[in-house]
């Protein structure tokens, strides 16, 4: 994975306040090291190819030992999601802290954006071929920014610095703008990151739109 | 949960960080403040389902069935209802 480090995501594993057993501590390891796979292979095969037997390969485990910690492989999809969504809607937590502008949500919006967004693109790519829980996570981090984006609005037309608008068409319109340029990373920034290349472009240029 | 960033509702996966985004404004509660109670009690599933998707709605403007369909998809997900029927 050359665009990001996989150390990026926490995994989603139980703790506990007593010292785990060494079969738990094996236990968990190896589902770090399935998700950690899981997340190799997506970013390099897309969802489509990431089949059990492939994450299975790519840690060197036995095929079957996917199923001890995930019944299907619908379940494994939507744990690689669910751990793309929560590292990045908490670094939009850290980020847009107290009461943000709409710049700075837009700028925590695309930093969160650039860190995963080899993963990310790959999500948005193929949602709607993803599990329902999977795809649920998506628009749950993006109803997350809407309520940023949304909130920070507020302020900005009460002080007299954003025109009247419904908010949801303000999301809706910021979300559409970054998930089309993702989705054509490739047209956008062939080689490179196109949050990197483009963003403070498509930041201006919701920010010219919302301007009274 | 997650274990290095700022902790997620047990139950519909909100990160939660200040004492307000928990439940009661405690943050020993595993729940965000719309899933659960005062006490940090879990509410009952259909109004957390009715919650969720009433955020989709106000924020993205999905169609209400379709976001109650994507509320239940997002909490078989969550340790809290993961083992619901």
């Amino acid at each position: 994975m050359s665009a990001y480090s996989l150390s990026t995501y926490s995994f989603n594993m139980p703790t506990t306040a007593t010292r785990p057993s060494q079969r738990t501590r094996q236990r968990d390891a190896t589902r770090r090291r399935l998700i950690q796979a899981g997340l190799r292979v997506v970013a390099a095969e897309g969802f489509a190819g990431a089949s059990t037997a492939a994450i299975a390969r790519a840690t060197g485990k036995a095929h079957g030992t996917v199923f001890v910690h995930f019944p299907t492989r619908a379940a494994l999809v939507a744990e690689l999601v669910a751990e793309v969504g929560r590292a990045m809607s908490a670094e939009l937590a850290q980020l847009a802290s107290g009461a943000p502008t709409l710049p700075e949500v837009l700028d925590a919006h695309l930093l969160a954006l650039k860190k995963h967004e080899q993963l990310y693109a790959r999500v948005l790519c193929e949602a709607s071929t993803l599990p329902k829980s999977a795809r649920a996570q998506v628009f749950a981090l993006q109803s997350g920014i809407a309520f940023r984006l949304r909130n920070a609005w507020q302020r900005a037309r009460a002080q007299g610095t954003a025109r009247d608008l419904d908010p949801v068409a303000l999301s809706n319109i910021w979300i559409s703008l970054t998930n089309h340029y993702l989705m054509n990373r490739d047209l956008f920034a062939p080689g490179g990151s196109v949050i990197a290349q483009c963003g403070a472009a498509l930041k201006a240029q919701l920010l010219d739109l919302i301007r009274p | 949960m997650s274990t290095e960033h700022c902790r997620s509702c047990g139950s519909c996966g909100f990160p939660m960080r200040i004492p307000d985004d928990f439940a009661g404004s405690n943050p020993d509660t595993e729940y965000c403040s719309t899933c659960a109670d005062e006490d940090g009690a879990l509410r009952p599933y259909d109004d957390v389902v009715q919650a969720n998707a009433d955020y989709l709605v106000r924020q993205q403007g999905i169609d209400l069935l379709a976001a109650r369909e994507m509320a239940r998809a997002l909490l078989a997900s969550m340790p809290a209802w993961r083992e619901r029927p």
